[in-house]
């Protein structure tokens, strides 16, 4: 027991690879499929199972540190470590990953009909990569796991997705692949960066490089334009995956044709591996940075926010029009981010988890009617509420917490967010417009909207007169598929109820972020800088 | 003071409704539902009145309480990031005391009611359902301790509001008319969630009550803005980011809730709901929120006078506006609708002249006589079969007695004819109008001239559609000409492909049929009957309130007459939650400067005094009761004009626009709706998203194929070819090595 205690993220991390491997073992030797998501869905319960002993260390509770830290070197020529830990940005992440996983699994129970075993492993091998992202403390061990989770993905659009699938997947990992490697390059500069000024040799290590910055003996600013290009070589990959405007063409094609597992991971987790990443690297590592292009990122936010809305709006097909609703949320969760409040930021946290949940959870019900239908065009559907009222219950709910109605989950994170925009100090204040005040009454406006185009699209898939005759006879929602949507439904309600626990644990983290790079204000010349430019692009 | 059974006022209904939806579900029992429904709300409303008057307990109730302060029920600490918390917490004041009174009883009855209208309806239990949990919205709104969970509630009742008017899942105008009213809410939650945003930024604070929570002192927002100085007036301040920006978003949000101008066109169009709905949420409780807000946020607006006149001209014009539109609707609840919307538009004229008491005064006066003639509409409707054109009916008071009696009384109320609720009430405000001081020179003499008008009006719609309904031949199976006509006009704009909120305008089916949509023709022997006891006893209640409710506020002016003293109840009962009553805003005007020290000075006695010594001016009460007698003669003609006019031909043709209401509605689709969904469809998605940033990007894929393609080329398999680049490339290798070295040198 206590060899799990000590090594439980390394455990996570392993047990799902382990699971693969039994499972192609099992799949040589007996050459049937039938057992295997069986087998899939016994490991990824019990990975959610084993992560649960995450809450017992009341340390990541509060202080800044790690816990469950290990450090164990791997490639010593060039110093690299296999360092890992959790603490309260990555907390919830990890138990959203393994909690997700058994729901993707079961989604896939009928869904999936061809190459099972590849299927399954595939799933399995992403969860492990995923984990890996959410823990790595070595940038190094991170850059690999963040490039793993890419192949199961890749294959699981590849193979399983929609008709146009081929495409939409060379599109994903055309995208992502072009952000990584300009992140790679980072981290190797980041590298010899260290050694040079340090004259300790180059480390990989996070927690190394951040003492460094902190006491001084490595500093960008000692470079011309350093920080910069390494900020944004960061920013850059990590914005693709969330997606950012207009990066984000790559998702409604890889959402509409993967699978629904791979749909219900993608958003759920693969996006929040976006905003993780800009938390945990370009906020500490270039605070002066991200403080400086703050503005870039909330102009792109909020006219991600407005901009996905209005797309999803005019969408005919249901998944696509999720698949906005997920850049108009991400918006937000950039915008959280970069308001550098510690309302905002801890809203962004919040909000990734709510929209891994909901959005999640909407993409599950999608994949329901289109096991049935094998469509998703609005136009085919029509009076669905008559003929299968469970799902039309549980849409509806799904909905209502998607658009942020107080008491779900949605609300409290995009409250958060708004109110911590407002109160920003990020972007100018002029003796007319607080420019501030302006970003989050543009976004506020993006609640507005998300309403018009959820209700709009619930108005013709549900209600009326069942037009179409091919929905006359549609089965109301299996035992199984209440059952993987009845921990969704109860998260929703018990996140927007009471979310102090969820937030608690990200307190103390979030302070010490938002503090260094709020309270490093050198003065007012950044601020000066950005006066002339802030009205000419708030307009937009 | 802590009363933890506050809560129960809250949570019974909400229990009501998970045990409706659960267990009601499976048993589809009427009996059943409608028990548990309406003994939710009875428990609800035995609790609210026992803790409002203090019966039971040793304390004074909320209403009593001294000064004003709440009775508090903290339950927990929602959410608490930085310096910003949100408690679920509830308070029960004087003014919370006196909504909880008349939301639960108006409520109670109102379940009552629709247990026999819902008679035999499928969706039963899923109706009851909805409407305790609408209960459990509309009381956190009013209880909520903070502007955080009162905007809980907010939304809430606006969820519930969607729910209830698309109850007929079949019918597409429901839907419609549902989603129309949920997103043109939410523009105004927009304006409530940033005043929010901007008062927390204001005060540090989003709480309405001083308090303690857990040993931690929480102050009290509110206070804090009273205690600032006044803003001047002046259309700068709109945009300060200060109290007056606050008290304008605040507006925003109350137009949407409130159906006024610009927000106002949801309404109408929501009367597709079951009518006790109507009745509910769109006449007694649910749009009279804005006005709470409003009142409850007292101090923000007192010291923004240009909110102030923002207010009373938008609820003026409101008024005046759809007084016009509801002179010439011929569907029953669309009059009432419309009359709904003129009548919010008093309120918030009273709320915009600094009569907060007399607003409220007519909210609850209001909530008895419209939710008698939404029941009433309601009950002639079920003994009509369903059908709601008022060109169908005529003669009903032959066979529906109670009906008609109880409907003639709310009519005298809501026309204004003394004694009645309506007249103390309307009169206060249009007095109050008359004597406003602190907006623009005149300004007040054109808005009370308009409150008059709008009263004529009233009275001239009201006894349309009581002659109409009850007197005249009998003309249920006559067919009317044209009634097709708005249908067509309709479906014009029924393209529900193009845009999210297409709003249709005319919705002159059938209310009630789930099953049969088609517009049915009563048969042949067809008679209309009187509606069953559940119905009548409401109505009967609510007639007696109706009459008599307004005596608990009669004003001095009529008092004095006949000599008895002070016995305005109802307003020295409220006082206590007005703050810096004593400051007038034309002395915020004038005298900018001194009076921000007057202000903050004018203790609660103080102020009261000269309240006091105001209103018992002798020449300012003869005044008022010129007033009060003009606006009677004037009532007493519009009725006569409704009389003649439509007395003899009911079927009079009115003016195209009227019947089309201005237009409204088309021109938010024409210039909105439209517009946007274009730029979406056409611009954003087809234009940026797929051809520009898709286009880029496909663009240097393929780019990258042809350079493959042109690398193939290159490839052509001689070895001397590759010889030759391979030497190119060397050369330019070396240039550069010895480039840079020279250079080095």
């Amino acid at each position: 027991m206590d060899y799990i205690f000590e090594n439980l993220l390394t455990v996570l991390i392993l047990l799902p690879v382990a699971g693969a491997a039994l499972t192609l073992a099992y799949h040589m030797v007996t050459k049937q499929e039938e057992q295997i998501k069986w087998v899939t869905l016994g490991f990824t319960l019990l990975n959610f199972l084993v992560s649960l002993v995450l809450f017992s260390k009341s340390a990541v509770v509060g202080a800044s540190g790690f816990s469950f830290e290990q450090n164990v070197p791997w490639i010593r020529s060039i110093n690299t470590n296999y360092h890992i830990g959790v603490d309260g940005l990555s907390f919830w992440l990890v138990i959203l990953t393994t909690f997700i996983m058994p729901i993707a699994v079961l989604s896939s129970w009928n869904a999936v009909e061809k190459r099972k075993t590849a299927f399954y492993v595939f799933l399995l091998l992403l969860e492990s990569a995923m984990i890996g992202v959410f823990v790595s403390l070595d940038l190094l061990v991170f850059y690999l796991f963040f490039e793993a989770s890419l192949v199961p993905m890749f294959f699981l659009i590849g193979i399983w997705g929609g008709d146009n699938r081929i495409y939409a997947a060379v599109k994903f990992f055309v995208f992502t692949m072009f952000g990584s490697l300009l992140m790679l390059a980072a981290i190797i500069a980041l590298y010899y960066i260290y050694a040079d000024q340090t004259g300790l040799g180059g480390t990989f290590d996070l927690t190394v490089i951040l003492t460094a910055l902190k006491n001084g003996s490595l500093s960008f600013s000692k470079i011309s334009q350093a920080g910069t290009l390494l900020f944004w070589a960061f920013a850059i990959a990590f914005m693709i995956k969330v997606p950012v405007f207009p990066l984000h063409t790559w998702l409604p094609d890889a959402h509409t044709e993967a699978p629904t597992a791979g749909s219900v991971i993608l958003a759920a987790v693969l996006l929040k591996m976006g905003t993780y990443g800009l938390m945990r690297f370009n906020f500490t590592l270039f605070p002066d940075q991200s403080r400086e292009f703050a503005m870039v990122f909330i102009i792109l936010a909020i006219i991600g926010i407005i901009y996905g809305a209005l797309v999803a709006m005019v969408q005919p097909d249901v998944k696509r029009l999720v698949a906005y609703s997920s850049v108009a949320h991400m918006g937000f969760v950039i915008l959280g981010m970069f308001s550098f409040t510690e309302l905002g930021m801890q809203g962004a946290l919040y909000q990734m988890l709510n929209h891994g949940v909901t959005t999640g959870a909407l993409f599950l019900l999608v994949g329901f009617i289109y096991e049935r239908r094998h469509t998703r065009a609005i136009t085919e559907f029509g009076g669905i509420a008559n003929v299968m009222p469970i799902y039309a219950t549980i849409f509806i709910i799904t909905t209502m917490a998607s658009i942020g109605l107080p008491f779900l989950n949605g609300f409290v994170g995009e409250f958060l967010i708004m109110v911590g925009m407002f109160q920003s100090q990020v972007l100018a204040v002029t003796a007319t417009v607080n420019w501030n005040y302006v970003s989050a009454m543009l976004a506020g406006t993006g609640v507005i909207f998300a309403a018009v185009y959820m209700l709009w699209m619930a108005q013709r898939v549900f209600f009326g007169k069942v037009t179409n005759a091919k929905n006359k006879r549609l089965v109301d929602l299996s035992w199984r598929e209440i059952g993987l949507m009845l921990p969704l439904l109860a998260l929703m309600v018990y996140m927007g109820v009471f979310p102090k626990p969820f937030l608690k644990r990200s307190d103390e983290v979030i302070k010490s972020i938002q503090a260094r790079i709020m309270q490093q204000a050198g003065g007012t010349i950044e601020k000066t800088e950005l006066k002339p430019q802030s009205p000419a692009e708030g307009e937009k | 003071m802590e009363n933890n059974l506050l809560s129960l006022i809250i949570f019974a209904p909400l229990a009501g409704a998970v045990i409706n939806w659960l267990i009601g579900g499976r048993l589809k029992n009427e009996m059943f539902s409608g028990l548990v429904a309406c003994g939710a709300v009875a428990i609800s409303c035995i609790v609210a009145f026992a803790i409002a008057f203090g019966i039971g307990t040793a304390n004074p109730g909320a209403l009593f309480a001294p000064e004003g302060k709440p009775i508090l029920d903290h339950l927990w600490t929602w959410i608490q990031v930085g310096s910003f918390r949100a408690d679920f917490g509830l308070g029960m004041d004087r003014l919370s005391g006196i909504y909880a009174c008349f939301v639960t009883f108006v409520g109670l009855l109102i379940h009552i009611f629709a247990t026999g209208y819902m008679h035999g309806d499928k969706g039963f239990y899923r109706f009851f359902a909805y409407l305790n949990l609408f209960m459990f919205a509309m009381l956190t709104l009013v209880l909520a301790d903070n502007f955080l969970l009162m905007f809980v509630g907010w939304e809430g009742v606006g969820l519930c509001s969607y729910l209830l008017i698309g109850f007929y899942l079949k019918k597409d105008e429901a839907r419609t008319a549902a989603k129309k009213a949920f997103v043109m809410n939410r523009i105004g939650d927009w304006g409530v969630l940033i005043g929010v945003f901007l008062i927390f930024t204001l005060t540090g604070s989003i709480s309405f009550f001083d308090k303690t929570v857990d040993g931690t002192p929480v102050a009290s927002a509110l206070n804090l803005i009273a205690a600032m100085p006044t803003e001047t007036f002046g259309w700068g301040t709109l945009v300060a980011g200060g109290i007056t920006s606050a008290a304008i978003l605040l507006f925003i949000g109350a137009t949407g809730k409130s159906a006024q101008i610009p927000l106002f066109t949801w309404l109408p169009d929501a009367m597709a709901g079951p009518t006790p709905v109507s009745a509910l949420i769109h006449a007694a409780t649910m749009v009279t929120a804005g006005v709470y807000m409003v009142v409850r946020c007292n101090g923000i607006y007192q010291n923004a006078p240009t909110a102030m006149f923002i207010v009373a001209v938008i609820g003026c014009a409101t008024a005046l506006f759809a007084a016009t539109i509801g002179l010439a609707q011929n569907d029953i609840k669309k009059v009432l609708a419309y009359s709904t919307v003129s009548q919010l538009g008093y309120m918030f004229l009273s709320c915009g002249v600094g009569a907060f008491i007399a607003a409220i005064f007519h909210v609850m006066t209001h909530a008895f006589f419209k939710a008698l003639l939404f029941l009433g509409s309601g009950s002639v409707i079920h003994g009509m079969h369903h059908e709601q054109d008022m060109r169908k009916m005529g003669n009903l008071r032959k066979y529906m007695p109670i009906t008609y009696v109880t409907m003639g009384l709310a009519w005298l109320a809501i026309c204004g004819i003394p004694i009645w609720a309506g007249f103390f009430s309307k009169d206060e405000i249009l007095y109050r109008t008359f004597a406003a001081t602190g907006m623009p020179a005149n300004a007040n003499y054109i808005l009370w001239a308009i409150g008059l008008l709008t009263a004529v009006l009233t009275a001239v719609y009201m006894t349309r559609l009581m002659v109409m309904t009850f007197y005249g031949t009998e003309r249920f199976h006559e067919a009317i000409e044209g009634e097709h006509a708005g249908h067509a006009d309709a479906a014009v704009h029924d393209d529900e492909e193009e845009a999210p909120i297409h709003m249709s305008t005319e919705v002159l089916t059938a209310d009630d049929d789930d099953e049969e949509e088609e517009h049915h023709h009563l048969p042949h022997d067809f008679k209309p009957h009187e509606s069953p006891w559940s119905m009548t006893v409401p109505l009967i209640v609510l007639a007696i309130l109706s009459t008599l409710g307004g005596l608990v506020g009669i004003p001095y002016a009529v008092s004095s007459l006949v000599g008895a003293g002070d016995i305005n109840v109802f307003e020295r009962t409220l006082e206590p939650i007005i703050v810096k009553v004593g400051v007038k805003p034309e002395h915020a005007l004038a005298e900018k400067a001194a009076s921000v020290a007057h202000g903050e000075s004018a203790t609660a006695t103080e102020s009261k005094a000269v309240e006091h010594a105001v209103e018992h001016n002798p020449e300012e009460i003869s005044t008022e009761r010129g007033l009060a007698i003009f606006s009677v003669l004037l009532a007493l003609s519009g009725i006569a004009i409704g009389w003649f006019m439509f007395g003899k031909t009911p079927l009079r043709k009115m003016p195209k626009i009227l019947e089309q209401k201005w237009r409204i509605d088309e021109l938010y689709n024409g210039y909105i709706v439209d517009p946007i969904t274009n730029l979406s469809r056409k611009v954003l998605w087809k234009g940026i998203d797929v051809g520009f940033v898709d286009g880029i990007v496909n663009g240097i894929g393929n780019f990258v194929i042809e350079l493959g393609g042109f690398a193939r080329q290159i490839q052509v398999g001689f070895v001397r070819s590759y010889a030759a680049i391979i030497l190119v490339g060397a050369v330019i290798v070396v240039g550069y090595f010895i480039f840079y070295g020279l250079k080095l040198i």
